[in-house]
């Protein structure tokens, strides 16, 4: 393997980038879907108060909400604080003085205890007589949820092409191995050295080059991630989320070594069975 | 201990390399294979070593069949050899005492274990100052004497010699040949083949002469002139 430092820098650096690219593609479907994940649970059912309700009657239907079974807590915003935080918030607050009254509608948040159920307590909802509308943003939710599915078999598939790419390089470069070492391997087995103890060293090579691809893609990744850093916070802060991007974790990483381990060694192994048999004495 | 029982070798070409060669060596014999090249030789020591398998005939070594030995005992069969070759097969990457080390690494012997004969075996050939040097580095004749110290470093019965004057002059040859005389005063079953008729006419031992394939030959120098 140290005999040719070059050769062995660039097998393990293709293995490197062969084995980064499906990972990260995994480690940003798995950001994505804990992102969603944090969506999904706040996910709540707006409901719009009609026009001139009394305040008491209000008050009366925010009961009448929280009693409703899976709904597990109910939040009241008044016309008037919907009105302080678009203002706040959405940058078009000094439009709003040229309005006479506050065109937003009394609401309540209403939080379900199950997102399956959400549909069923819309309906429900709808039923009471001072309720003007109910909203329930999900559908997105669940084209995000297509959208993380094709993305995960994305990975498969681009790791299954990858991982045999690298069981070709691996398989080639452990040939040329056994091609220049080819007179040590025949005195081997005349001094009688077993088919196993010839074939060892190159199983352990090709170990070797997967687990220091793995270790040069972990690098690369960990690379990636500072140079995203940066770009994903201010995303974040844009949309007031606390989200961090999370990288592969310590039972990624090792998984990433076992899963280059592996590659390498199998590469080997085909390579080792190939090109053995070419070689007198058997 | 190694019995040729009319022995053929036909190569897929159809060329018959050996025919009906029947010979037996005792325990402690040794004994020279002459004949001129293509008469043979070669494939008989190939023989002896698995590298080839017979087209017809029995091979018996200690009286077992060589016929009847699966291909994953292959290996431990030709630890019993020890095999001189004639363009001695050393590896130039590697020091004179690993070279000499290697039949008895592939055994799996301990460091200790291998450092103690490796060194007893380069002694025996009068090489023991050159251990760490690299093969490249000595004459023929001393590469030749590494290439028969790795063949009996791990205490082989059996030895056989593939030309192994081959290159060198009648002085080295002789001080080889008495070497070979050595391991067989101990015991060691010794087979050398060899087209260096003058050499050993001198030596008075049992010939074996190979013609066209035939054991056309078998008498000690003295009867054959």
């Amino acid at each position: 393997m140290l005999r040719e430092p070059l050769q062995t820098l660039l097998t393990v650096v293709v293995i490197a980038i062969a084995l980064t690219l499906p990972t990260a593609l995994y480690i940003s479907v798995e950001n994505i879907r804990q992102l969603s994940g944090g969506v999904e649970s706040s996910a709540q059912i707006t409901v719009f108060v009609k026009k001139g309700a009394r305040p008491a009657a209000i008050e009366k239907l925010g009961e009448q909400l929280g009693k409703l079974s899976g709904v597990t807590s109910v939040s009241y915003i008044s016309a008037q604080t919907a009105l302080e935080e678009f203002n706040a918030l959405s940058g078009f607050g000094s439009a709003l003085q040229y309005l006479d009254e506050n065109p937003l509608p009394e609401a309540f948040l209403v939080q379900p205890l199950l997102l399956n159920d959400s549909a069923k307590l819309v309906a429900e909802i709808r039923q009471i007589t001072l309720v003007d509308d109910v909203q329930l943003d999900m559908e997105w939710l669940s084209r995000l949820d297509a959208l993380l599915d094709m993305g995960r078999k994305l990975v498969l598939a681009l790791g299954a092409a990858l991982g045999i790419g690298v069981i070709l390089v691996v398989g080639n470069t452990i040939r040329l191995a056994i091609q220049s070492r080819r007179d040590e391997i025949i005195i081997v087995k005349l001094v009688g050295g077993t088919d196993a103890y010839v074939r060892r060293p190159f199983l352990y090579t090709g170990l070797l080059f997967g687990f220091f691809g793995a270790m040069v893609a972990a690098l690369m990744l960990i690379g990636l991630g500072f140079w995203l850093e940066p770009s994903v916070n201010d995303l974040a802060s844009l949309y007031q989320s606390q989200f961090r991007l999370s990288g592969l974790g310590v039972s990624g990483f090792i998984a990433l070594l076992a899963i280059g381990g592996g590659v390498g060694l199998a590469g080997a192994w085909i390579s080792v069975s190939q090109h053995m048999r070419d070689i007198k004495p058997r | 201990m190694i019995r040729f029982d009319n022995l053929s070798k036909r190569y897929t070409g159809g060329f018959e390399a050996l025919r009906n060669v029947s010979f037996e060596m005792d325990s402690g014999e040794m004994a020279f294979l002459t004949g001129h090249s293509g008469a043979g030789k070669s494939t008989l020591l190939k023989l002896l070593m698995l590298i080839e398998r017979p087209t017809a005939g029995n091979l018996l070594i200690n009286g077992k069949n060589l016929n009847r030995l699966a291909k994953s005992r292959i290996p431990f069969y030709r630890r019993q050899l020890g095999v001189v070759f004639q363009n001695h097969q050393l590896l130039f990457d590697r020091s004179v005492f690993e070279n000499v080390a290697l039949p008895l690494q592939v055994s799996g012997y301990s460091p200790g274990e291998i450092g103690r004969r490796v060194r007893a075996a380069l002694d025996s050939v009068g090489l023991l100052d050159r251990e760490k040097q690299s093969p490249i580095e000595l004459s023929g004749g001393e590469q030749q004497r590494v290439g028969i110290a790795r063949a009996v470093v791990h205490k082989p019965k059996i030895l056989l010699a593939d030309e192994p004057t081959g290159n060198l002059d009648p002085q080295l040859s002789a001080e080889i040949m008495a070497l070979f005389r050595r391991f067989q005063d101990v015991g060691v079953t010794v087979l050398v083949a060899t087209h260096d008729i003058s050499l050993i006419n001198k030596m008075n031992m049992r010939i074996m002469r190979l013609n066209q394939g035939e054991l056309e030959l078998d008498g000690v120098a003295h009867d054959i002139d």
